[in-house]
């Protein structure tokens, strides 16, 4: 299954954000630079961004693509709009969104856990299930009720 | 008549053992509606304490905060104040923070959780409505600390360093809703007055800087930004504002 974003939605839209500001591109190093910190600081963001089709990296140099412009355009439920359609089509979630119907659109963290381990054992499962919720609930794909530590589909799916 | 306006305003703390500490000297402004003002200065110079003054948190120790004409005496309910800590409470989910922000207002709960419900959807923390703030990001932190202070639509938002201890990126984007927020009509605030210790955000958001000088607090200039928006933070006109600004200071 391919990863998930590990950094916040905010980072993301941040370095849109700046990427815009170059009219739609830059040198990764560069805005680095700027912002006073480490190539390897900004690396996840980028990561993201990629992932998430809202730029290309081309030797160095950041491209925000329409889809980028598209996500900074829109307002908060656009946004979450296009990040329900991008992530839903991800292994993982296309993954996460099988299991959860299969068992009724509900399925507790820890079960999410030991099914995560099973199928990918190589990164550290609980971890990955943060992130998961994080993203999860950004594009109204899934809920989370931290008391009951249950997750469940969201609106949007 | 200007919205808001500080007349001669001074704050001092005493204590029987020790001579008067006066923090804030003299200050007399005044805040028109629609106005985006930002506070900057060095540190200590009661950037916050004005602020605080400004809401009716704490009373002046000499002169006078008008709103609308009136003296403020006591928390005044058409301001609304946004944190550098965040200031949520972790037992409260998401929605019941924000709903917290109608704490005051006489009307159902039904009519409560609505309006912070609208209010969570229009600032992007729709799917965190059941979340504690232990769950989220500093960025989403800061995100609900700004929905419950405009859920009652205040007038004036007042912010104490909202951005400074956030990661930069997220800082940048966050930067960015806020201006789009203020520029939307159908949204509160419309006035807004930033304390901050940067003076590049300063001049990126503001109408109007205000230079305060190191304590006890006074106004060493009013410094109009007339650049237009959307703006350009690497201009050189811009550039040019923060490094007048900043030899104001040092």
């Amino acid at each position: 299954m391919e990863p998930i974003p590990r950094t916040h939605l905010s980072v993301v839209a941040g370095l849109l954000e700046i990427l815009e500001d170059y009219q739609g591109k830059v040198d990764a190093a560069k805005i680095a630079d700027e912002l006073m910190l480490e190539l390897d600081d900004i690396l996840p963001a980028i990561e993201a961004a990629e992932m998430l089709g809202f730029i290309e990296v081309d030797s160095g140099d950041l491209i925000l693509t329409e889809k980028g412009r598209e996500y900074l355009a829109g307002n908060s439920i656009q946004r979450k709009k296009i990040l329900n359609q991008t992530l839903s089509r991800t292994s993982l979630f296309k993954w996460l969104i099988e299991q959860l119907r299969s068992r009724g659109n509900e399925m507790s963290k820890e079960e999410l856990i030991a099914l995560l381990e099973e199928e990918m054992p190589d990164v550290d499962a609980a971890k990955m299930v943060k992130w998961i919720i994080e993203w999860g609930r950004q594009a109204l794909i899934l809920r989370y009720d931290s008391n009951s530590q249950t997750i469940k589909l969201g609106d949007l799916v | 008549m200007p919205l808001l306006e500080l007349r001669n305003v001074t704050k001092s703390f005493t204590s029987k053992t020790q001579t008067p500490f006066v923090v804030l000297e003299h200050i007399t402004m005044a805040v028109d509606k629609g106005d985006f003002v930002c506070i900057v200065g060095p540190s200590g110079c009661g950037k916050s304490t004005l602020l605080r003054i400004i809401c009716g948190l704490i009373p002046p120790t000499d002169g006078q905060v008008l709103y609308k004409g009136t003296e403020v005496k006591g928390v005044c309910e058409e301001m609304a104040m946004v944190f550098q800590s965040f200031a949520l409470f972790p037992w409260l989910t998401v929605l019941e923070n924000v709903e917290l922000g109608l704490y005051s207002k006489k009307i159902s709960q039904e009519d409560k959780r609505r309006k912070a419900l609208k209010m969570i959807e229009m600032i992007g923390l729709k799917g965190f409505e059941e979340a504690y703030p232990r769950e989220l990001s500093g960025g989403m932190k800061q995100r609900v600390g700004l929905a419950r202070a405009l859920v009652s639509e205040p007038t004036v938002l007042l912010m104490d360093e909202p951005f400074s201890s956030l990661d930069p990126l997220t800082a940048t984007h966050l930067r960015e809703e806020l201006v789009d927020f203020w520029l939307n009509p159908d949204m509160a605030p419309d006035t807004v007055i930033m304390v901050t210790h940067s003076v590049e955000e300063a001049v990126y958001l503001a109408n109007r800087v205000i230079v305060l000088s190191h304590r006890p607090g006074t106004i060493i200039k009013e410094v109009p930004v007339d650049l237009p928006r959307p703006r350009d933070p690497r201009s050189d006109k811009l550039y040019a504002l923060v490094d007048q600004i900043t030899s104001l200071i040092a």
